[in-house]
């Protein structure tokens, strides 16, 4: 690396490093360092918490194979067939992973039958649904990578379509299988605002736990030993998933010379049974993604069985929603100015620093390990003390909300910024360039699209942020995802449709986001 | 909670020196004085010329009628924005998180089975208001250092849909025993005690009867009886319940002595007779508290108003806008609110240190026992 730059990468290493220090490692290290004070450590045998964590890993479990069972027929055609709407069939089932949980969460409530709300079976579809697009997206880029002849060779020799599929096809895809499970386990076992919005007071996972334990019960020491225990098991999660990343990335490298540029996989379905395989599994797919997005619209201007657009109406005119749709505005507008500004200065330090800034890295995806849920109570429980009594402050809700996005942008950012060839730079040296000009002329050209596109996702984020975002709530910055939750809780046809109409908002909301990633091209989001 | 290490403190102060310079208008980080001062009458506070505008927080089903407060507005100068906070255990929960660095200045909605969190929280400056004598003495009994306010009472009973019984001429169920029988399975719908306070004061009510012994028993017997357990009392009593307007499912709920009134005087067109009634052996009271919150801006003015809600004119408006009784001995009830409403003559009740340091180890049974 150009020398200018690594000079500047400790200067650009501060805020990120100080940012995740005080507002991450601080609130976590308090959370351990409380934990460990209350002698209610034995609440981790009792009966509650032995049920809590037997039902957030059996159901996390359950979805996760649900997930691939639907995911690789959807990854199997888009990485072997050609056909129209390809791209907008990978778009389209990448939707709700970007959907806020608590949309996801009201459009189950609108599609299941009643005798299915408040059951385990309503979280695990909607668990399904939010992460089939995920495990696609992962399992597709490798699947796309394998060498095209290996199937004709197979083929050639008598195998099967199903054999060739089990015995060479499986075999390449079981790293990205593994690491898109774990992930995919992960999303699950962490999952907040599906639960809070289908399970009902039975069901409860670690995440919600610690809400009900800490804003319900008022048991904050149990709230903070369940915090504890999450982070413990995401922590150990997230190693096996960088490990078998890793191993993964090796394999890939090769391959990806080998085989995306010159030969594709990509062929016309040829025979009937191909193309009914695709038309199904395509139509069906799109269908599946689409129908609980057109029941929440048509939830929202429906009114005891007649189109009626009151609810919108009271959407627009009533004081308290509206003021949370300028709230959720004006906190995406900040969670995107600081967390990609925060997320460029770690993504240029970690490239820039070299290896000495590793831990920029990793500090900067500590929000993943310490979800969400853990962020908000800890920094109620940090910063409570003058002079930096700050619970009241408006300003922790889009902090959070920047916390849970920065790392998010830094691997939107980094990759790019890594491979950026160094030929350029060094001729623009030659040239006589200054290490400002370098910059502004050819890395900041060069990443502009991964900017906006960690924009893009930063802004989903934020409008859809509801873990931390339920802790440090106030009477008067509530935003629309905790709005719907509040009015879906509430009885009465026309409060409901409210929801349904907000929700609707967020779904045009996100699905405009993601046409905006994805027409950008850059490589998803994702650990 | 309360203690920091103090080189926590400044190591994370220079952090904060350091960052906060970094972020962008960050106006309304706000520093409040603490009222130092415990003695309630000597406060002094902001200049009387000064408008003030007191935040009034309060569980979501607070509604008192619409102009309330106009009165004490054109009285004292002082506005009051009431703010609604979810459920009234919510509603402690954000409190005692934000003790000494309030969201507003008084509180409205603590009630008998919360009050033992809120004082622990010393989420409180007390008070000695000015309408103190007329004041019922057993709510006050429960206050003995005014910590809090009484301002209304009310019970916690099993009502049900008079005319799905009768249809059927299937007896009531008059008593908590009964609910167990299988003429009733599968008719009882019960707020969460987790979340809702009528819920809490209805498994309060079974462990006065049953005993910390027998009421586990009951509840499992309960659940195998069918009992449906909602978040929320508005849930339990507008979506499934079925003697209400929202024509539920379920006759038999978990709502209050003065529900039935409700169902009569803001029904229309009025029913000829009172469709649920209250099954008076079932009873549980609930006294409920507001409280000026430590940390106010507006210690004076907050105890100003603690006067307003706790005298006549506001006391009276409570029957018919929260369903509630005053606590003002000198108001007056509304004769229909007398006559539909139950006012049980020995209601259930448990001892105050009893609930504050069991209600945990209560809840997380019941949890097991009824939701898992």
């Amino acid at each position: 690396m150009i020398l200018a730059y690594r000079r500047a990468a400790p200067w650009l290493a501060v805020v990120p490093v100080i940012g995740m220090m005080l507002f991450v490692v601080a609130p976590a290290l308090n959370i351990f360092k409380m934990s460990l004070r209350f002698e209610s450590l034995k609440i981790l045998t009792t009966q509650t918490t032995r049920n809590v964590v037997w039902f957030t890993s059996w159901q996390a479990i359950l979805s996760t194979i649900l997930v691939l069972f639907v995911a690789l027929p959807i990854a199997a055609i888009t990485s072997n067939f050609k056909f129209v709407g390809r791209r907008a069939l990978i778009s389209l089932v990448s939707v709700p992973f970007i959907l806020p949980a608590v949309v996801v969460g009201a459009a189950f409530l609108e599609i299941l039958p009643g005798s299915l709300h408040r059951s385990s079976l309503a979280i695990i579809a909607a668990h399904v649904y939010f992460n089939v697009g995920l495990a696609v997206r992962i399992i597709s880029t490798r699947w796309e990578q394998i060498h095209p002849y290996l199937d004709d060779a197979a083929n050639t020799l008598g195998a099967s379509t199903i054999r060739t599929f089990l015995t060479v096809t499986l075999p390449l895809l079981r790293t990205a299988i593994i690491s898109a499970s774990l992930l995919v386990f992960i999303m699950c076992f962490t999952s907040y605002g599906v639960v809070r919005i289908l399970g009902g007071p039975a069901r409860s996972t670690i995440e919600t736990e610690i809400y009900f334990r800490a804003m319900q019960l008022g048991d904050v020491s149990g709230a903070l030993i369940m915090s504890v225990l999450q982070i413990l098991v995401i922590g150990a999660l997230i190693l096996l998933v960088t490990s078998t990343r890793r191993s993964k990335n090796r394999h890939s490298k090769n391959s990806q010379k080998f085989g995306q540029s010159v030969y594709s996989r990509l062929r016309n379905p040829r025979s009937i049974a191909q193309k009914i395989f695709v038309i199904t599994i395509a139509s069906v797919s799109a269908v599946a993604v689409v129908a609980p997005l057109v029941s929440v619209a048509t939830r929202s201007i429906l009114l005891r069985e007649k189109l009626d657009t009151t609810a919108w109406r009271s959407v627009l005119s009533d004081s308290t929603i509206f003021s949370s749709l300028m709230t959720s505005l004006r906190y995406a507008l900040i969670t995107v100015i600081i967390s990609t500004t925060i997320g460029l200065l770690g993504a240029c330090a970690v490239v820039y620093g070299g290896s000495r800034y590793k831990f920029v890295s990793v500090l900067t995806a500590l929000p993943v390990v310490i979800s969400a849920v853990t962020l908000g109570l800890g920094i109620i429980i940090t910063f409570d003390v003058s002079p930096i009594d700050w619970r009241g402050a408006w300003l922790m809700m889009p902090l959070a909300h920047c916390l849970v996005a920065i790392p998010i942008v830094m691997r939107v950012i980094s990759p790019v910024l890594r491979d950026l060839p160094s030929g350029l730079r060094d001729a623009s040296r030659t040239l006589g360039a200054s290490a400002w000009q370098m910059w502004r002329t050819i890395d900041l050209r060069i990443i502009r699209r991964a900017l906006v596109t960690s924009a893009a996702l930063a802004s989903a984020v934020s409008l859809g942020e509801f873990g931390a975002s339920s802790f440090l709530v106030r009477h008067n910055n509530e935003t629309l995802p905790l709005t719907i939750a509040r009015l879906l809780s509430r009885p009465g046809d026309l409060i409901q449709a409210q929801a349904y109409a907000i929700a609707t908002v967020l779904i045009v909301a996100c699905a405009g986001i993601i046409a905006v990633v994805d027409r950008l091209g850059t490589r998803e989001p994702g650990f | 909670m309360n203690r920091k290490s103090i080189r926590t403190i400044s190591l994370l102060l220079v952090m904060v020196t350091v960052t906060v310079a970094g972020c962008a208008n960050n106006t309304t980080t706000s520093t409040v004085p603490s009222a130092q001062s415990s003695d309630a009458n000597s406060a002094t506070s902001s200049t009387p010329n000064e408008e003030v505008t007191l935040t009034l927080l309060a569980y979501d089903s607070f509604t008192p009628s619409k102009n309330i407060f106009d009165a004490f507005t054109r009285d004292t100068g002082i506005k009051v924005e009431v703010a609604l906070g979810g459920d009234a255990g919510e509603l402690v929960t954000k409190a005692t998180l934000t003790a000494g660095n309030p969201q507003g200045d008084v509180l409205w909605g603590v009630d008998n089975t919360l009050l033992s969190r809120a004082l622990e929280a010393e989420l409180f400056v007390p008070y000695a208001t000015s309408n103190l004598a007329d004041l019922d003495k057993t709510a006050l009994a429960l206050v003995a250092n005014n910590e809090a306010t009484p301002v209304d009472t009310g019970d916690v009973c099993i009502n049900y849909d008079v005319k799905w019984f009768a249809d059927r001429k299937i007896p009531p169920p008059l008593t908590l025993r009964a609910l167990t029988s299988s003429t009733y399975a599968n008719l009882l719908v019960v707020p969460s005690p987790i979340a809702s306070s009528p819920g809490l004061a209805f498994m309060l009510a079974t462990i006065a009867e049953f005993g910390q012994d027998g009421w586990e028993e009951y509840w499992k017997q309960l659940r195998q009886n069918g009992v449906l357990i909602v978040d929320g009392w508005t849930e339990a009593y507008y979506t499934e319940f079925s003697g209400s307007s929202g024509k539920g499912e379920r006759p038999i709920v978990v709502s209050y002595g003065s529900s039935p009134p409700a169902e009569m005087i803001y029904a229309s067109p009025v029913p000829k007779t009172v469709p649920t009634a209250v099954a008076a052996l079932t009873c549980y009271r609930q006294v409920e508290f507001a409280g000026i919150l430590r940390g106010t801006k507006y210690l004076r003015e907050a105890q100003l108003l603690i006067d307003y809600l706790t005298d006549v004119a506001f006391q009276e408006d409570l029957p018919l806008t929260l369903f509630v009784y005053p606590v003002n001995t000198k108001a007056r009830l509304p004769v229909e609110f007398v006559k539909y409403s139950l006012r049980p003559e020995s209601p259930l009740q448990l001892d105050p240190q009893l609930i504050a340091s069991q209600r945990i180890v209560w809840l997380d049974m019941f949890t097991n026992i009824v939701l898992r």
